[in-house]
C-alpha cells in the first residue's frame, strides 16, 4: 500500500460519549486535527443523521460515519474510535460500540482503503483485538499492515 | 444478466462495501447478477433489474419509488445473507 490508511493520532480507545452526536464529534475530531477535513464536514455528518437518518450504522455495533465530499473534504482520510458505554443511535443495529469516520476524495487510493475495512470488518478477531489491546500501535499495524484474506 | 444498482447517500463509503462483499458473493456462486454502483442521484435514472441498499435508505426509496424491486441489507458484510436475498431476487425475477 502506498500510503497508511490510519495514524496512530487517529485512533482513540474507550472513548466516553454521552450520545451518539457527542460519538460522531469525538471519533472524527482526528479527521479535521489531521487537517484531512474542514470542521464543517463533522457538521454535515450529524445533519445528515438529523435529516435523513443513521443509515452508515452498517452492521451490528459498528458505525462508518461519513458524509459526501463536498461538506469540506481535504485528503482520504480514516479514524477509529471504541466507545467506553456503547450509544444509541436509533437503528435496529444499536448499540453502536465501534466507530469508523472515513473522509475520501473518491479516488484509486479511497478504493483500496475501502477494501482493507471491508475486510476488516469481516474479521471478528480485529473487533477482539480492539476489545483487548490498549497499544495504538499495534492496531495500525493490523489495519496499514495485514493483506491476508477475510 | 441482471443489473442491481448498489446505492446509498454519499456513494463512497457503505455502498461501496457492499459492493465489494456482493460481488465476492456474485463470483464465490456464479450467480448472473453485474453490480453498478452510485450514489442516490444515480437511483432515478437507473434501468436495470433492481437497486440494493442499506435498510432504513431502502425503507425511504420503496416510498419514492413504489414500482421498483429494491432490498435493504441489515449487515453489510453477512455473506450468507446478501446471497440470500440474491437468490430471491433471481427467483422473483424467474417467476416473471
Amino acid at each position: 500500500m502506498s500510503q497508511n490508511m490510519i495514524s496512530e493520532e487517529a485512533v482513540q480507545l474507550n472513548v466516553e460519549a454521552k450520545d451518539w452526536e457527542d460519538a460522531i464529534r469525538k471519533s472524527a475530531q482526528p479527521l479535521v486535527t489531521l487537517q484531512k477535513v474542514k470542521p464543517e464536514y463533522i457538521d454535515a455528518i450529524i445533519l445528515t443523521v438529523k435529516e435523513t437518518g443513521p443509515y452508515f450504522v452498517i452492521m451490528e455495533h459498528v458505525a462508518m460515519p461519513h458524509a459526501d465530499s463536498r461538506y469540506g473534504v481535504m485528503e482520504n482520510g480514516f479514524s477509529l474510535a471504541t466507545l467506553k458505554e456503547a450509544v444509541c443511535f436509533g437503528h435496529e443495529n444499536d448499540p453502536v460500540k465501534y466507530l469508523i469516520c472515513l473522509s475520501s476524495v473518491d479516488n484509486d487510493q479511497h478504493l483500496k482503503n475501502i477494501s482493507r475495512v471491508a475486510e476488516l470488518l469481516s474479521d471478528e478477531s480485529f473487533f477482539k483485538m480492539l476489545d483487548e489491546t490498549t497499544d495504538k500501535e499495534k492496531i495500525c499495524e493490523r489495519i496499514n499492515g495485514g493483506k491476508e484474506e477475510a | 444478466m441482471y443489473r442491481i444498482l448498489v446505492a446509498c447517500r454519499a456513494g463512497v463509503g457503505s455502498s461501496l462495501i457492499l459492493k465489494i462483499k456482493m460481488n465476492q458473493v456474485i463470483e464465490e456462486n456464479n450467480l448472473p447478477i453485474v453490480i453498478e454502483h452510485s450514489n442516490l442521484d444515480g437511483v432515478p435514472g437507473f434501468n436495470g433489474d433492481a437497486i440494493f441498499t442499506l435498510s432504513d435508505v431502502a425503507q425511504e426509496l420503496k416510498e419514492s419509488y413504489p414500482d421498483r424491486y429494491i432490498v435493504g441489507i441489515k449487515n453489510i458484510i453477512d455473506k450468507a445473507d446478501l446471497l440470500a436475498k440474491m437468490r430471491q431476487f433471481l427467483a422473483d425475477k424467474e417467476q416473471k
